[in-house]
């Protein structure tokens, strides 16, 4: 496939099920690897469900709750931690061929989230891409990310969060007791902010700031015939045990003590549990954004 | 002063009892017969960031040369380790997945990633002149390019 030169594709999958809401942009990215133009996509889960970053460990999912309640768990392929998603929130992916990023992942990511901080300011956020390379307004994350190099495609992937369920984002973890729980809560309450802005406003504004900083033409797209296949053969991957189960991590040495349960709600602030769970008020520790 | 049988390059520490993959930025080490040590250098630390996760493919994976060994990720970006030999992982650094950092703070020593059956392949740089040589031209790229900082 030829890359139609000057061309940003972009793409609405709009409300799509929780494997699809994976799976369309991933195949997406392959298929910019394999030299179809930069794009842009866009998809909003159909019903909530839970994904695991790469290497997000299964056992920090509460899988019980998520049986009972009917939510799917899912592993996608780009960075950042276990995340809850609904139909409130907007997920949006930027692909590109690696060769069109810098080598640096760090600069990478700064470049690649710029043109989000854009479209948030363009529709009245005053958000701000902090030191540690989160999209903030204040000290509060205002939205989710995550990135990662598929095959030789560069994707950075963000949401718009119109409303946020802090209650069920945290539920859905598995956590050390009550205690961790109810910390891990009052944190997110804390750190991460819903803006509830008008979708299409924004949708239409990183569209623009995405086009102006590449320096492509949006131009309209559907998925190729390969893309298409791609997604379905995704679709296996994606559902499949051995995936979910996620990639081989080195393991701690036998009889090397394991390290308390922390949630990293955003960068620089953690819950953490304590070895004695329920004590009061030195459960957990903390640090605000920057520190440790 | 540096350690002994390393070599400052361009405010990076080089160590030179080991051969320098170019296009993966990795080192390789003979470390027994048909046996290489791999892991990686320091401008592919630097253009990394901190480590957050690595991973690596199971023990008994037939590598292929310019094809990930495992994948690390850094400020929630996922990104492949290229592995510069083909043949069969023997061995990954366990040590690593209690302590990432691990790679950053001693690439040369504890920080090791793999170990493969292979033989060096060509291509490697090898020797304090190659090396230096090689590393500086890179560095000097990366930081004519805003890659790295200067």
């Amino acid at each position: 496939m030829a890359a139609e030169a000057g061309a940003l594709r972009v793409m609405d999958f709009g409300p799509s099920s929780a494997l699809r809401s994976q799976t369309l942009w991933h195949a997406v990215a392959y298929g910019v690897s394999a030299g179809a133009p930069a794009t842009l996509s866009f998809t909003r889960p159909a019903a909530p469900y839970v994904c695991l970053g790469y290497h997000g460990a299964l056992d920090e999912v509460d899988l019980d709750y998520c049986r009972v309640e009917g939510l799917p768990v899912l592993r996608r392929m780009v960075g950042g931690g276990t995340v809850y998603l609904d139909e409130d929130q907007l997920f949006f992916q930027i692909s590109l061929p690696v060769q069109a990023v810098p080598a640096a992942r760090w600069q990478a990511l700064r470049n690649l989230l710029g043109p989000a901080v854009t479209a948030f300011r363009a529709v009245g956020v005053p958000a701000e891409l902090d030191a540690d390379l989160e999209i903030c307004v204040g000290d509060r994350k205002v939205c989710g990310h995550g990135a990662g190099q598929i095959d030789n495609a560069v994707v950075v992937c963000g949401n718009l969060i119109e409303r946020f369920d802090h209650e069920r984002a945290a539920r859905v973890l598995a956590l050390a007791g009550p205690a961790h729980r109810e910390q891990t809560l009052h944190l997110m309450r804390r750190f991460v902010a819903a803006t509830p802005v008008d979708a299409a406003r924004f949708q239409a504004a990183l569209v623009h700031a995405y086009a102006e900083a590449l320096g492509l033409r949006p131009v309209p797209g559907a998925l190729s015939p390969d893309e298409a296949r791609t997604v379905v053969e995704l679709d296996a991957r994606f559902t499949s045990e051995a995936w979910l189960a996620g990639p081989v991590r080195p393991q701690p040495a036998a009889g090397s003590e394991r390290p308390p349960r922390r949630v990293k709600v955003r960068a620089g602030v953690w819950s953490v549990a304590s070895e004695d769970e329920g004590a009061p008020n030195a459960a957990f520790t903390s640090a605000g954004p920057g520190g440790l | 002063m540096g350690q002994p049988g390393r070599v400052s390059v361009a405010g990076f520490e080089l160590a030179l009892d080991r051969s320098y993959h170019p296009g993966t930025h990795t080192w390789v080490l003979a470390f027994g017969p048909g046996r290489v040590r791999v892991g990686m250098d320091p401008l592919g630390i630097e253009t990394s960031g901190t480590l957050a996760q690595l991973s690596f493919v199971p023990v008994g994976t037939e590598l292929t040369a310019g094809l990930p060994f495992g994948q690390l990720e850094a400020a929630k970006f996922v990104g492949p380790l290229v592995s510069p030999v083909p043949g069969p992982v023997l061995a990954v650094n366990e040590a690593l997945g209690r302590d990432p950092g691990l790679a950053e703070r001693d690439p040369y020593g504890a920080g090791w990633m793999i170990e493969a059956g292979a033989e060096l392949p060509p291509g490697l740089l090898s020797g304090p002149a190659e090396i230096s040589e090689w590393f500086a031209a890179e560095v000097a790229d990366y930081r004519a390019n805003g890659v790295i900082a200067e």
